[in-house]
């Protein structure tokens, strides 16, 4: 389309140059496809010019700006070479003078038009890209999602929770109704708080609290679970983290043993960061039941995207007990 | 009269499956166990008929604890969610009983056993036991000990050696006989730990110390515990390229 845009302007212009204003055709032609070809550098410089430019801001008034000053400079070009070829005819030279306004114009014009033409296409590129980085992004955050829901839905404690109250309705109605009331608290605090970021760590112990009501009717006398904090009201956790590890706890030291299982749950405040520590007893021969908890990898990934950190989520094994350590960087401490 | 023995670490679990037997007048529960443990030693004592067996539990899990019993009893599986093992109960016709156990599914599945019971027509455990039923790799063997149960982890074995219908587990505590196949340990223990290195011999790789020539185109492994153990020439390809000799 260009080349032949470029074509019609070189026949025009000899032709106008030879029938109107009868110079011979040798000046005509020479004349027209010199314009043509500097005309035709000029556009390509400048399309080299705006996309060697570097951002999409300004890019407009860039190409704008850049297109006057490549078509003067064109002109001026122009000018120097058309003077050589006309040699001694006067009334050429005398003519190039005059028409150098009109020249100027029509390098301008192709020029802007080029120019604005590579503006937009820059735009339309960016736009692209951006819009590509938008959905990556939005998928990564869907994925994020769903494996919250999956981390939260946890089968398992679900289907023996409901496997409990079928028992005690048909042995003990009135606790039935208490453990559904316990499952739905459970389930509503887990509802409730699928879209915060960040939770006041005393919402999230109530949160474990209704969770191991629950384990407490499963697993009767057996589990003492107990809790020892020093932190100020103002401490904040991102939820759903504390009750996967505190999952783990119950079923590593309820698989591991049998009587009595006593979990220790210790949080401190110690300066800029929440520590919270977690023990269970522990057997070494046992290996820990499978598709319980989502384990800790789960866990240390999401502190990976939160934090960008790997060094939150520390586990050690000393005799006879577990540990589980977690450190929750405070945001405004 | 058919004797039943529950096994279930929770004791609700327990109560529930108890009390939709209670309408069977010809069954009878003779024992409840919370865990493996319990569990092989009830059905030693009282050889029931039926067991109501759970998968995870305490110290000893279902299928370890069945592995130990010569003469397994015929079983229902109650479990909360473990695709895998299902998979395998499907293909050995065993009946399951999924967590929450609702009523009309229970009494199907005693429907079912009755009617094989009265025929001697129960479907057997052990075909179930020889196929990999455990998902993901085991790191310890359950074995019986002069009556006892005694749990070996994988990385105190030193080797395990084949001889008929037993398998022969040798580690710094001594030797311990078990009813299995090396295929199927060898199917159960991870394979980037435990090589086979011959027809009669699992290795652990750590406990490899030297490997020496040894006649035409087999070798001898001279391991850390100061047993040799022969290394025919396949065992020997599969430590060049899991070592990458």
């Amino acid at each position: 389309m260009v080349l032949f845009l470029v074509l019609a302007v070189l026949g025009i212009h000899t032709y106008v140059l030879h029938n109107v204003l009868h110079f011979d055709w040798n000046i005509a032609f020479e004349d027209g496809t010199t314009s043509s070809l500097i005309l035709c550098s000029s556009v390509w410089g400048i399309i080299l010019l705006i996309r060697a430019y570097p951002t999409t801001a300004a890019v407009f008034i860039y190409a704008l700006a850049m297109a006057l000053v490549v078509s003067l400079a064109t002109t001026m070009a122009e000018w120097e070479t058309l003077k050589s070829i006309g040699g001694n005819n006067e009334d050429y030279k005398a003519w190039l003078q005059h028409s150098l306004p009109i020249r100027f114009l029509v390098i301008w014009i192709f020029d802007s038009w080029m120019a604005t033409n590579a503006a937009l296409r820059k735009n339309l590129h960016s736009l692209d890209t951006r819009f590509q980085q938008q959905a990556d992004a939005s998928a990564l955050l869907k994925e994020a999602e769903l494996f919250k829901l999956r981390q939260q839905l946890q089968p398992h404690f679900l289907y023996n929770s409901l496997n409990s109250i079928s028992a005690l309705i048909m042995i003990a109605p009135d606790k039935a109704q208490e453990m559904i009331g316990k499952l739905s608290d459970f389930l509503r605090s887990s509802v409730k708080r699928e879209s915060e970021d960040f939770i006041p760590v005393a919402d999230e112990l109530l949160y474990i609290q209704s969770y191991l009501a629950i384990e407490s009717v499963r697993f009767g006398d057996r589990l003492q679970v107990v809790l020892e904090k020093e932190y100020t009201d103002d401490a904040t956790i991102p939820p759903f983290l504390l009750q996967p590890i505190l999952e783990n706890a119950i079923k590593f030291g309820l698989y591991g043993k049998t009587g009595t299982v006593s979990i220790v749950i210790h949080i401190v405040l110690d300066g800029p960061m929440l520590t919270i520590t977690v023990t269970n007893p522990y057997d070494e021969n046992m290996q820990p039941p499978k598709g319980t908890g989502f384990g800790l990898e789960g866990i240390q990934r999401r502190l990976y995207l939160l934090y960008a950190r790997t060094d939150l989520l520390e586990t050690a094994k000393d005799g006879q007990n577990f540990t589980t350590t977690l450190i929750i960087p405070q945001r405004h401490v | 009269m058919y004797k039943v023995i529950l096994i279930d670490d929770e004791q609700l679990a327990r109560q529930l499956i108890k009390t939709l037997l209670l309408p069977y007048k010809q069954i009878e529960v003779v024992a409840e166990c919370a865990d493996g443990f319990e569990g092989f030693k009830a059905i030693q004592e009282h050889n029931p008929d039926l067991i109501f067996l759970d998968i995870q539990m305490p110290r000893v899990n279902g299928f370890e604890m069945l592995e130990l019993l010569d003469k397994p009893p015929a079983v229902i599986f109650t479990t909360a969610f473990d695709e895998y093992a299902l998979k395998a109960f499907e293909a050995h016709a065993i009946d399951y009983l999924l967590k929450p156990i609702i009523k009309e599914r229970f009494e199907k599945a005693i429907q079912k056993w009755l009617q094989q019971a009265d025929k001697k027509e129960v479907p057997e455990v052990s075909a179930l036991l020889e196929q990999n039923i455990y998902e993901g790799y085991q790191h310890r063997i359950v074995v019986k000990d002069n009556g006892l149960i005694r749990i070996i982890p994988a990385l105190e074995i030193y080797y395990i050696e084949a001889s008929d219908d037993y398998i022969k587990i040798v580690t710094k505590d001594g030797t311990y006989l078990k009813k299995s196949t090396l295929s199927h340990i060898e199917a159960t223990l991870d394979p980037q730990q435990f090589v086979r290195v011959h027809r009669s011999y699992l290795v652990p790789v750590t406990q490899l110390m030297r490997i020496e020539p040894y006649e035409k185109e087999s070798h001898i492994a001279l391991l850390h515990c100061g047993a040799k153990v022969m290394v025919s020439k396949s065992g020997m390809a599969k430590l060049k390229t899991l070592l990458g000799w």
